[in-house]
């Protein structure tokens, strides 16, 4: 990282003024590097001569002059642009155009702690997700939002189409069998909170456990604009110097630097819509049906409902999900600076309500990024980030008899049925079987959560030594990231439900303080001898995280309050009290061998609270040797610019939940008495680290001066160790105890092609595909087989069986005890997607984004629901001709094979088309005061191709989970978005 | 070469120097620990772990009424927002239970964990110097009459499927027995725990809830623990056991029919009693009046009008395969926090009446039968003095005095004559079941013993 930060600081000084770094020889020669695309100056790029005498930087307008013979050729260098050789014909000025890398082969990326290594020998496949990646075709919601098929080896998928975000992220297959198997975010150096944190929802709708309150995880709240970089380590060989929380890859955010030179002011807005992706449809009703689906004393009263109705019908799902929300985003940035100190300066404010009234997400964020030189040896930057979210998210998903869930509710609502409130406001009252007026629980209802969160990251840079050729650094970097969160939830006292209870009105007020502070400080030497370059970096590394929630609960509540004083019955929902540290030592020492051999040695040593044994050191080691064929002296092929073979191994852990250590004596109540109860679940003193191992082999290979390139990796990533619950025999007493007890395996491919078919003065289309399939099997299971997941047998759930992959979904009906049919997997057999980025007249941009994913299954249990609430599409029709409807046939089964269903689709990700206004025409008439000016339009996920019929393919009720994913059970319906953007840069 | 060899000795050194933090477990903030207490416990710590047993001993209720009444078909547990209440429960798609059946989980798991809690007690008694001998055999006393009780749950539900019994040390559970063998430890457990009460004074050194309100003195809890025994008996079929132990009972038929222990429930942070409903609520999860228990019911039968609440719209479920509706609810609970007993002198006469008509002593059994019939307002009884006319008609009084009472009588009593016949399932085209399935845990736990 430190690098990365003092190129930019480097480069940015230096682009000022022409300037030798070596001695010149021949006679002066001018000219001008240019972007082929936009035609823009390269400031910055290096110019040298092939004999070696020269080393030249084009100043700010991209002109240089550099001594050279005649006959010499100059080799043109940028980063992000292809290199290019020009032979030097006379002494006449060059214009010389370079072309976009869209490789991004001489990008330095971030790897170490303290370092970075260049694309081209990297011993790993590195995804890299630059500013043009993350927001350049549709400005996303959430950062998280924006990596769908874009990272060739992740299974990404959103939990609801709740505004807010609320996205899962696996990166090379499952990487532990409990938790999320969510990758370790770092920030600019900081350890990034990315918990998912609970609302009460699930307690007020009677959803049950916390994994149902929709929540989103917290990388919801960082801005995207504000992001230069993402890097994500894949697996273990790439992260292993990340230790022990390492294990399920490590995704690094680099925010974006100010740059010396003129202030660059930039502002953008963005207005849109969002629909609903699609509507299920529901089945009519008639007096024939009514009398099939109610008993005997309910019929007369239904009949006159429908002849009441006169043939009225309503719509549930256009009346709940039908609204058309404004979209509104405003950004806004300074950056500049002088070559000491440079600035990057953002505010965003964004306002995305949702399909469903009174659901919506605003986030506002401010930033500034400075960085500055003290001397030629003592630099330091600081960032620092306030954000603060406002996420309504409303009522949706599971509950459980409070009718406290949208979809859920309209399940059971025939469509004769009018929820309106009559002109005094009264919402009338639901007979049907969730008892609860859906509008009512929409219009009055609250599901609130406010985050205040601030993240600050602070670097420190000295150099200790240097000569000519051997340097040793210091270098030390930390911050905090502090988030806390206000969440209420409130159902008043006047729903229909409520007033049922002997309590009416719930509310749920929440106050929850996470903080993360990491501290690190490493040594790095560089020594360059004979052709070989060393570098060692030795640090060490110290994380704390803390959190501190405390739920309260108020019921029988006075009319419209929402305060806890107001209650009748007061309680304390929830107190608990989490403190974790962490600590390692690393040591890494690279060498290169003239860019052609890149070998890497590493080891880092760490030990954690979360552990059993607090003090006990665990060894996490690394090796990797890349090699680049092309660069050897004798290579000539034309064809094949590049030719890397690469191999790493590496090895990661990944941490106990805190608490598996303690068997607890958990507090109970009864009449007024307070006593301790043997927790169902037993701690171990002695768990360890999960430990994975992964050997990745690849070759990286160029053609056409790498205007073609094909990245194919394979690894094989073993994660032993994993944490299981012992489940014990349900006569002991003790549910489950923590061991140390299951192997499992992730085998897999990741191919990548990109490149630049169409190269012409007129148009340019670069092109990428991507093509990822991962297969997960338990190679070990020291605790019996068990089933987990979802709602059990009936619709399908989870095996956990050594010879099988976890994400095996297996069902009623029972083969004999305990042995249920297998009907599924949840993890798809590939995926793939397809990038396009056309540039016409150079003004004109189109790029769009296909998500292919084939195979992983669903369990479609909102099916269910729809069947016994006589509302599914198809219910009334009679598939087997057996006489009895599909919607009573199919529950009466008694197979989960009805509800485990495919959920292949096809995905038009993003589509962006955009127009910006010619630069000479602006300069002429707005006098050089706007330097560019950018129109565009754009979409997230216009059209989705699939057999399936819910809402999303992709929902997953239970949140961010390592497994227990794929179950839609009434989501928040997914939305498309539509944004039209203005850009203005001064 | 030299130079790079150097500089890595500097940079180690100065790496070293780092390496000296020492991390220092934490122990849990939010709760004690096991260790805590199993070692020189004090009294304050034996208290909590006995009121940890009582709240634990509650836990199996919601689910056994409600799974054990819809089996015996004492009522319907409707669930509009999961049908499989309703569509698993009364057997329309699953006909025999599996090892994983639908949300009977609790009936199995609950009743061990207070078995479990009753352990950890009970060793924590034994292991510390805080209290003298007399006050050791109360805890004992108190400890093995709630196991006793406890173990009797699974053990009805899951009837030939047996279950375990020697479950002190989690990780290596005994095997698992017959019913009868079953029944025979829970009275050897009981008869333990009675000798125990003996020997423990005259109070208790301990706090119970209200819910042993005149039965918290070791004399107090003996009885309660002879009642358990006497119930246990007629499982048996030890008829004369079953009077033996009434004796000690405190079966007393001038007394209220009400009388016994009960389980207590409260507003947070206590439970609330999780059957009540308020009446005539609008709401879709409910137990509801099986249908033939107004048809069937005598006419003018008191326990009729106390049990059963009319109300102005009928309970529907639309859900599962079949519509079914019922016009009354459960209206034996005032609030959502009154006590729930878990063993009656109602109960305690109508197993005398049993017992007696069982040993043919017809009168004995119809003074019994007519104390009940009494109270129903009923008339005496005027059938036939034999055995097969009297226990008839004792099940017939058990149907409607145990009504959707914790334990599930109806199954238990229907399956003890042989006569799951005659549960009615005409209306819900269900299944009648025989016994639950041993639990999945079971099967793994065995299967990986085995390995």
């Amino acid at each position: 990282m430190r690098k990365r930060v003092y190129l930019a600081i480097l480069l940015s000084g230096l682009a000022g003024l022409p300037m030798s770094l070596v001695a010149q020889s021949g006679s002066p020669i001018t000219g001008k590097i240019i972007a082929k695309s936009d035609g823009q100056p390269l400031a910055g790029a290096t110019i040298t001569s092939k004999s070696g005498k020269s080393v030249i930087k084009a100043d700010k307008d991209g002109n240089y002059t550099i001594n050279a013979q005649s006959g010499d050729f100059l080799i043109i260098k940028n980063v992000g642009y292809l290199s290019r050789e020009i032979p030097l014909t006379g002494n006449g000025f060059q214009l010389i155009e370079l072309e976009a890398d869209i490789t991004k082969l001489d990008e330095v990326v971030v790897t170490g702690l303290a370092s970075g290594v260049k694309r081209s020998n990297l011993a790993n496949a590195v995804t890299s997700l630059n500013a043009k990646d993350i927001t350049g075709t549709v400005p996303p919601q959430t950062v998280d939002n924006t990596l769908f098929g874009k990272l060739p080896g992740a299974n990404v998928r959103i939990n609801s189409g709740a505004p807010g975000g609320g996205v899962s992220i696996q990166l090379r297959g499952i990487s532990t069998l409990q938790g999320a198997s969510q990758p370790l975010y770092i920030i600019d150096g900081v350890y990034l909170n990315n918990n998912t944190l609970q609302t009460g929802r699930s307690a007020v709708s009677g959803a049950g456990a916390t994994n149902q309150d929709d929540a989103a995880n917290r990388i919801a709240d960082l801005n995207p604009e504000d992001i230069e970089n993402i890097e994500i380590l894949k697996g273990s060989s790439a992260s292993a110097i990340y230790g022990t929380r390492a294990n399920a890859g490590v995704i690094i955010i680099t925010t974006k630097k100010g740059k010396a030179g003129r202030t660059k002011i930039s502002f953008e807005q963005d207005a849109g819509f969002a629909t609903i992706q699609r509507y299920m449809g529901s089945a009519p009703w008639d007096e024939q049906k009514i009398n099939t689906y109610f008993p005997e004393s309910r019929r007369q009263i239904e009949l006159e409902r429908l002849k009441s109705a006169q043939g009225k019908t309503y719509d549930f799902e256009k009346i709940f999900f039908g609204e058309t929300p404004l979209l509104l985003a405003s950004k806004l940035s300074l950056s500049g600076g002088n070559e000491r100190t440079q600035f990057f300066v953002s505010g965003a404010l964004n306002k995305e309500d949702g399909i469903m009234k009174n659901t919506g997400f605003d986030r506002r964020s401010i930033r500034a990024n400075i960085d500055h030189k003290l001397n030629d040896r003592v630099s330091f930057s600081l960032n620092s980030n306030y954000l603060n979210s406002n996420t309504d998210r409303g009522f949706t998903g599971n509950q459980n008899n409070t009718g406290a869930s949208i979809g859920y509710n309209i399940a059971y609502l025939p469509n004769y049925y009018n929820p309106f409130p009559d002109e005094q406001g009264n919402y009338p009252d639901s007979p049907y079987s969730l008892a609860q007026n859906p509008l009512a629980v929409r219009d009055k209802g609250i599901n609130n959560v406010k985050i205040n969160r601030v993240i600050e990251a602070a670097s420190l840079k000295v150099k200790l030594f240097e000569n000519s050729n051997s340097s040793l650094d210091f270098a030390a970097q930390g911050g905090i990231d502090f988030l806390s969160s206000n969440s209420l939830i409130y159902l008043p006292e006047d729903l229909q439900y409520q007033r049922n209870q002997a309590n009416p009105g719930d509310v749920i007020i929440g106050r929850e303080n996470n903080f993360n502070g990491n501290f690190q400080a490493f040594l790095v030497h560089k020594l360059n001898s004979g052709g070989f370059s060393f570098h060692t970096q030795v640090g060490s590394v110290y994380l704390t995280t803390e959190r501190n929630l405390l739920f309260n609960r108020g019921r029988g509540l006075i009319a419209g309050q929402k305060n806890l004083t107001q209650a009748a019955v007061q309680s304390v929902y929830q107190h608990y009290d989490e403190k974790v540290k962490d600590y390692g030592v690393v040591a890494q020492h690279e060498l290169n061998y003239k860019d052609i051999v890149i070998g890497t040695v590493g080891v880092r040593f760490d030990k954690s609270t979360l552990n059993g044994d607090a003090n006990k050191f665990y060894v996490f080691p690394k090796a990797s040797l890349a090699t680049n064929l092309a660069k050897l002296p004798g290579w000539q092929s034309e064809t094949v610019s590049q030719l890397k073979l690469r191999g790493a191994y590496g090895q990661t852990g990944g941490l106990a939940s805190f608490g598996a250590t303690y068997t607890a004596l958990s507090p109970t109540v009864i009449g007024g008495l307070v006593g301790s109860q043997l927790s169902s679940v037993a701690g171990n003193r002695a768990i360890k680290p999960e430990r994975a191992g992964e050997l990745e082999l690849g070759a990286d290979i160029g053609f056409f001066n790498n205007r073609l390139l094909l990245e194919a990796t394979w690894y094989n990533k073993n994660v032993s160790d994993l944490i299981q619950d012992l489940n014990l025999a349900g006569a002991s007493g003790i549910s489950t105890k923590k061991v140390n007890a299951a192997d499992l395996r992730n085998r897999g491919v990741e191919l990548a092609l990109s490149g630049t078919p169409v190269q012409q003065e007129n148009i340019r289309w670069s092109s990428r595909v991507l093509f990822w399939s991962n297969r997960t099997k338990i190679t070990r299971l020291d605790v019996p087989s068990y089933l987990s997941g979802s709602y059990g047998a009936t619709f399908g759930t989870y095996l956990y069986k050594e010879g099988y992959s976890p994400t095996t979904i297996v069902g009623n009906p029972q083969i004999s005890p305990g042995v249920y049919t297998v009907w599924g997997d949840s993890q798809p057999d590939f995926q793939s997607s397809w990038f396009n980025d056309i540039t016409l007249y150079k003004n004109f941009s189109l790029s769009f984004l296909l998500h292919w994913k084939k195979g992983g299954d669903v369990l479609n249990i909102t099916l269910y629901n729809t069947d016994n609430g006589g509302t599914t599409k198809d219910w009334n029709e009679d598939y087997n001709n057996d006489g009895v409807p599909n919607g009573k046939d199919r529950p009466g089964k008694g197979t989960a094979g009805v509800y485990v269903q495919n959920a292949d689709f096809v995905r038009l990700r993003e589509a962006g088309l955009s127009y910006t206004i010619p630069k000479a025409y602006l300069k002429q008439v707005t006098k050089g005061k706007i330097e560019n000016i950018r129109l565009g339009v754009s979409a997230n996920n216009l059209f989705t191709f699939t057999k399936y019929k819910g809402y999303d393919p992709e929902a997953s009720n239970f949140g961010t989970t390592a497994i227990n994913t794929g179950t839609d059970l009434f989501q928040y319906p997914s939305s498309k978005r539509i944004l039209f953007q203005l850009k203005v840069d001064f | 070469m030299t130079i790079q060899l150097k500089h890595i000795l500097i940079v180690g050194l100065t790496a070293l120097s780092f390496t000296s933090c020492k991390l220092e477990t934490i122990e849990d903030p939010n709760n004690p620990s096991i260790g805590s207490v199993t070692h020189n416990a004090t009294k304050g710590q034996l208290q909590t772990l006995i009121t940890g047993v009582e709240s634990r001993s509650r836990g199996y209720l919601s689910t056994t009424a409600n799974a054990l009444g819809t089996f015996g078909r004492e009522i319907w547990y409707f669930n509009s927002s999961d049908a499989r209440f309703v569509q698993v429960w009364t057997g329309q798609t699953v006909k025999v239970p599996d090892a994983n059946f639908y949300s009977v989980g609790s009936i199995y798991a609950s009743p061990y964990q207070t078995i479990k809690q009753a352990n950890v007690l009970l060793e924590a008694a034994d292991n510390t110097q805080a209290i003298n001998e007399q006050e050791r055999f109360a805890i004992r006393g108190f400890a093995k009459t709630i196991q006793g009780y406890q173990y009797i749950i699974p053990a009805n539900a899951l009837y030939t499927n047996g279950i375990r019994i020697d479950v002190a040390d989690e990780s290596n559970p005994g095997p698992f027995v017959s019913y009868e063998e079953a029944l025979q430890a829970i009275r050897k457990i009981l008869d333990e725990g009675y000798a125990d009460l003996q020997k423990a004074g005259t109070t208790f050194p301990f706090k119970l809830t209200a819910g042993f309100n005149g039965f918290n003195t070791p004399a107090g809890l003996g009885k309660v623990n002879r009642a358990l025994a006497a119930r246990v008996a007629i499982y048996q079929k030890d008829w004369t056991a079953a009077l033996n132990y009434l004796k000690d009972s405190f079966l007393d038929p001038n007394q209220s029919f009400d009388l016994g222990p009960s389980h207590v429930y409260g507003g947070p942070p206590d439970t609330f009693n999780p059957l009540f409903y308020v009446l005539n609520a609008s709401v879709s999860s409910i137990g509801a009046v099986h249908p033939s228990l107004l048809t069937d019911a005598i006419p003018g039968d008191k326990r009729v009008e106390a049990k059963f609440f009319k109300r102005s719209s009928p309970l529907v479920n639309t859900v599962g395969t079949v519509p079914l509706s019922s016009d009354y609810q459960d209206k034996r609970w005032a609030t959502n926090s009154s006590p729930i007993p878990f063993i009656r002198n109602e109960e305690l006469i109508l197993i005398k009446a049993e017992a007696e008509a069982q040993l043919a002593h017809w009168d004995n059994s119809i003074e019994s039968i007519n104390q009940v019939r009494a109270k129903a307002g009923i008339g005496a009884y005027t059938g036939a003095k034999s055995k097969d006319a009297l226990i008839t008609e004792i099940l017939f009084q058990r149907r409607y005095s145990l009504w959707y009472e914790p334990s599930g009588h109806r199954w238990v009593d229907l399956r003890r004559y042989n006569r799951l016949n005659e549960i009615p399932v005409d209306l819900d085209k269900g299944t009648v079941f025989e016994k639950l399935e041993r639990p999945l845990s079971e099967w793994n736990w065995d299967d990986y013993v085995s390995k």
